[in-house]
């Protein structure tokens, strides 16, 4: 086995081959329509497919309903802040998700080093996420308060000046929702690139160092092919995930200041309930469709092509 | 045997049928949804629900009471609204600034003319016009609220801050200008001292309701009128200039660095949490939240002092602005007549007096017979009640232009003002370009807001 | 390489991971140690505007277990209301992703992957945008204030996920397994219970996890499809605080952190099987 051109196939074929001659393959275990494979089928699948018509379709058809007139969209095109907060969105997961990923799969690596404390350690990673958002994100609000929060407070301890005014000002208000989402986020792509590293078969790495190649050469030629389909798959899901994002903008800077740190989640909340236009609210999502459509038919694409580890 | 058991059958089944007619004629009970503002101390709430006790003893219906707190509240209303299944009563403290002018231009409103009106000599002046408000459905203005309570910007400070800095109470200036230089000058003294405070805790971030009450009180001591009573817009060179001066006024007081910078932020509570924990010295506040909140410790409900507004920078009396606190009946209530019933017995005087009182005077009555009739009200011992009222419910008084026209509602929601107020004061925007855009935004909001003459 | 040359390379790794150790440390809890701080702080401590504590106290976790403050007078059933919906989340989304994931893909249901697809689609509108949508629907269906209202939101949100994992999770269980015992005259149910469960358990255990932390972290539905104060979960209860005049803040870090104690626990408990129930079982060198 040539281990600098592993594929995620040859993984399979190797499992193949080690369960027996034949492939899976996609043919159904019985033809005949009533049998009970069938039957047990639709009993199993009718569970969601109710979720699905009562919970997602009935929603998602009214909420399309409510926002899609001709004045929701010149009421929300015509606010003022509406471009700013596209901007913002785009930021949070462009520059946002991207990071986060890039750091989840740094890290993967970093805690799957064999030192006895790593386990330790990766329980202390994994608090931001465990622990209730509400909570940790207004003790971020708090640590970034330029007059009285922690960090401000220990530079005029230090230094006797005010620190920045990390949520005074437009831009780093928007930097400090980014890192922030990135510190609640992180260690749950992390735990998923975790078990997705654990998955390539040790041979392959075994293999190349035998051949004498370097960590770096390893990472490229092993683990970085194998991780690629998994990473792509998890950078759009987040994409879609982080588009309807509301805690973070609405506890760290409650969109200020001055309505300029808002994202299309908390714009459409806003538009709902304060100035309590629902469909300007639903067509603030529905603006989003451009982007997000093609990212839901992206990962599709791809969760069919590849039989990937999630 | 079997002839007296079947007697006392019958005579069981007879009673039977008598008492369950009986019981059916009585159980008329209704049930009433009232869905309540969540009190600011545990006083507010028991008092609420001591009321609505009271109404069902004496009327044997039973009332169904939600409590929900102010940062939720207007969502839990709209989603009702837009659901169409909503409550029989909804008061919130923001209905008037930001929910019922709207509702009732939409027609979503019951008339509640029928318990308005019996009480019309009681309200001032104020309260009714905040009440009056213009349904485009019908093209008639008509009672849609009940006024139950009310409040204004009152200025508050530090007693030992003054004392520190070296100067007392008595020598508060009088003057607009000087009036706000002086709190500039304690800043300075008790910054030299290593203290790191603020003099003027003006809220001006653009979320919640204190910023566009800041604004609009300033507005007025300038001599803004930004809509007229009849409801037209009065965007004239002279309120432009007054909203310019406004604007100026608070920015030159930014960059002197009295004003906090986290003030962009602040949320309606912030600038009470910046103030009671002393790091403001000064800050101005609808409603008396800030000293009564520390009731419980009087030795602190003494330090703070409740202060009058400065003459304007016209040197004239200012008119405080008032805002009039309202219920509401949503259409579509399941018992609309019950739910009247229930707003006439709550806007009987000594109940609202009794309310009012439980919420430590956080709100002041909208009839000025309980000034009268109630020593709680006129205490020359309390240091903050007397003078709240003297400002809001004998001096000179405006009422809020959303009464005129619900546009201007739509005004507050959208916080044109305070992202007027951020943009010079954080975004380099001059008090022209931000008031031009102000009025730009306005105006397209009242062009959504024509009332027929 | 030298033996020399390997240890040297060795103690480098190690200096090198414990640096970054300390930064993932600092990273991971300065927030943290800003809860913990305020919630051992008197009350106005938290905006002393000094960066070390002083006077630390319990006292405030004591309130909170007493429920002696008057937003939290009924915080164990806010706390009781949280944990069943995040427990029959999770049981449902694991019971609902393992049918139809068995369905789709074991028992190869025709058009099978249309519903798998679409599950995903369902993505494509953000659950925060759904609010309005999904009031009207409950409150046409009479669940709103009741806890249900909040599991069926949860249940929609996580369950396209959740079929996906076990989906691909189960390409690593062979399908001679199934054959084998449908010869024996295994009847569809016993395999899927007697096979499929048991080997899916790793993939099982971290749909369960997320689900769980997913619902105990929700704000927006609850708050607004929850009313009565004995109905709401303690996320709605601890925003109750931010109305105040009074600004309780250590009180609401002390019952932030004690509410953040449940997941914690769960979290431990599984972590093992979080990381494995994602490999492919059984190839590895």
């Amino acid at each position: 086995m040539n281990w600098r051109k592993s594929r995620p196939q040859q993984n399979q074929a190797a499992s193949a081959s080690l369960r027996g001659a034949r492939l899976p393959a996609d043919e159904p275990l019985a033809s005949h329509r009533f049998s009970p494979e069938n039957l047990w089928g639709i009993a199993f699948i009718l569970p969601y497919l109710a979720v699905f018509c009562l919970f997602v379709i009935y929603p998602i058809g009214y909420g399309l309903w409510l926002g899609l007139r001709l004045e929701s969209f010149e009421a929300l095109f015509s606010d003022p802040i509406y471009w700013r907060t596209v901007v913002n969105t785009l930021l949070l997961i462009i520059v946002g998700v991207n990071l986060k990923m890039f750091l989840a799969l740094l890290l993967s690596g970093f805690f799957l080093q064999r030192y006895r404390l790593m386990p330790l350690l990766l329980l202390i990673f994994i608090l931001p996420w465990a622990m209730p958002s509400i909570p940790t994100f207004i003790a971020v609000r708090w640590l970034l308060n330029s007059q009285w929060g922690l960090i401000n407070n220990v530079i005029w301890a230090g230094w006797q000046v005010d620190g920045p005014g990390w949520l005074t000002d437009p831009t780093l208000a928007m930097g400090g929702v980014i890192v922030f989402y990135i510190w609640k986020w992180l260690p749950f792509w992390t735990v998923i690139f975790i078990a997705g590293r654990t998955a390539i078969p040790e041979d392959l790495y075994e293999a190349g160092r035998v051949d004498g190649a370097n960590k770096i050469e390893l990472f490229r030629y092993v683990t970085f092919p194998m991780m690629a389909s998994l990473y792509l798959i998890c950078t759009v899901l987040s994409m879609i995930w982080t588009l309807g994002d509301y805690n973070t903008v609405r506890f760290i800077t409650g969109g200020g200041p001055t309505l300029s740190t808002h994202v299309l989640a908390t714009l459409g909340i806003r538009d709902a309930f304060e100035i309590g236009e629902p469909s300007v609210g639903m067509a603030a999502v529905i603006s989003a469709l451009p982007v997000l459509v093609p990212l839901v038919v992206l990962l599709v694409w791809r969760m069919n092509k590849e039989r990937v580890q999630l | 045997m079997r002839v007296s058991r079947l007697r006392a059958a019958a005579g069981g089944a007879a009673f039977g049928v008598l008492g369950t007619l009986l019981l059916a004629t009585t159980a008329q009970a209704a049930t009433l949804t009232v869905w309540w503002n969540k009190g600011y101390y545990p006083s507010e709430d028991e008092a609420t629900q001591a009321v609505v006790k009271a109404w069902e003893e004496k009327t044997g219906n039973t009332v169904n009471l939600s409590l929900y707190s102010t940062n939720n509240i207007d969502a839990k209303f709209i989603s009702a609204i837009s659901a169409g299944e909503v409550p029989d009563v909804a008061y919130a403290d923001i209905n008037d600034f930001l929910i019922a002018p709207q509702q009732a231009w939409k027609g979503n409103l019951v008339d509640v003319s029928s318990v308005v009106e019996p009480l019309k000599d009681k309200y001032t002046k104020t309260a009714l016009l905040s009440s009056y408000l213009y349904n485009n459905e019908l093209h008639k203005r008509s009672y849609y609220t009940v006024p139950l309570k009310q409040q204004a910007l009152h200025n508050f400070y530090w007693k030992p801050m003054i004392k520190e800095a070296g100067f007392s109470v008595k020598d508060i200036p009088n003057q607009w200008n000087a009036y706000w230089d002086f709190w500039g000058s304690i800043q300075k003294k008790l910054r030299a001292d290593g203290k790191r405070v603020y003099a003027l805790g003006f809220p001006i971030s653009a979320v919640g309701t204190d910023n566009f009450y800041t604004f609009n009180q300033f507005a007025l001591a300038y001599g803004a009128h930004f809509v007229n009573p009849d409801g037209t817009l009065n965007l004239t060179p002279e309120t432009r200039k007054a909203a310019i001066a406004t604007l100026t006024f608070i920015k030159d007081k930014y960059d002197a660095g009295l004003i906090p910078p986290g003030a962009i932020n602040w949320q309606d509570s912030d600038n009470n949490a910046a103030f009671l924990s002393k790091q403001l010295i000064m800050t101005s506040n609808a409603s008396l939240s800030i000293p009564v909140s520390q009731a419980d410790d009087q030795k602190v409900y003494h330090e703070i002092g409740t202060g009058m507004q400065p003459l304007g920078p016209d040197g004239k009396p200012i008119k405080s602005l008032v805002a009039v606190k309202v219920a509401f009946i949503p259409k579509g209530a399941k018992q609309p007549d019950l739910a009247k019933d229930f707003l006439s017995f709550i806007a009987q005087p000594k109940r609202l007096d009794g309310m009012l009182k439980a919420a430590r005077g956080r709100w002041l009555p909208v009839m000025p017979e309980l000034i009268k009739d109630d020593p709680f009200w006129t205490d020359p011992k309390d240091p903050h009640i007397p003078i709240a009222v003297e400002q809001e419910v004998t001096g000179p008084t405006a009422p809020w232009p959303m009464v005129y026209n619900p546009a201007y509602a739509q005004v507050n929601a959208e916080e044109v003002w305070g992202k007027a107020e951020g943009d010079v004061v954080n975004n380099g925007i001059t008090p022209e370009k931000a008031v031009d855009n102000a009025f730009a935004q306005i105006k397209k909001i009242f062009s959504q807001y024509q009332i027929e003459k | 390489m030298s033996e020399g040359a390997r240890i040297g390379q060795g103690r480098a790794q190690l200096v090198a991971t414990i640096i970054i150790s300390v930064v993932i440390l600092f990273w991971t809890l300065l927030p943290i140690y800003n809860m913990i701080i305020v919630a051992m702080e008197p009350k106005d401590a938290v905006f002393s505007g000094s960066p070390w504590p002083r006077d630390l106290t319990f006292v405030n976790f004591w309130t909170v277990f007493t429920q002696n403050f008057w937003y939290l007078s009924h915080f164990w059933r806010q706390m009781l209301n949280s944990l069943i919906i995040a427990l029959v989340t999770s049981v449902l989304v694991i019971a609902i992703g393992t049918i139809t994931s068995f369905a789709i893909h074991r028992l190869k249901l025709r058009f099978g992957f249309l519903l798998s697809n679409a599950a995903l689609l369902s993505y494509a509108i953000p659950l925060s945008f759904l609010a309005i949508p999904f009031y009207k629907i409950l409150n046409t269906y009479g669940l709103l204030n009741t806890l249900w209202a909040v599991i069926i939101v949860e249940v929609t949100f996580a369950s396209p996920y959740a079929i996906f994992i076990f989906s691909q999770y189960s390409t690593s269980i062979p399908m001679e397994l199934d054959e084998a015992a449908r010869i024996d005259g295994a009847t569809v149910p016993q395999i899927f219970r007697r096979i499929f469960l048991p080997l899916m358990m790793p993939a099982i255990v971290a749909v369960g996890t997320y689900s769980l932390l997913l619902a105990w972290n929700e704000y927006l539905y609850a708050f607004l499809l929850l009313s009565s104060e004995t109905e709401i979960t303690v996320p709605v209860a601890l925003g109750h605080f931010l109305s105040s005049d009074d600004s309780p803040w250590n009180i609401l870090m002390a019952a932030a952190l004690v509410y953040s104690i449940p997941p914690l626990i769960i979290y431990y408990m599984t972590r093992n099987r979080m990381t494995t129930g994602m490999t492919i079982g059984g190839v590895k060198g």
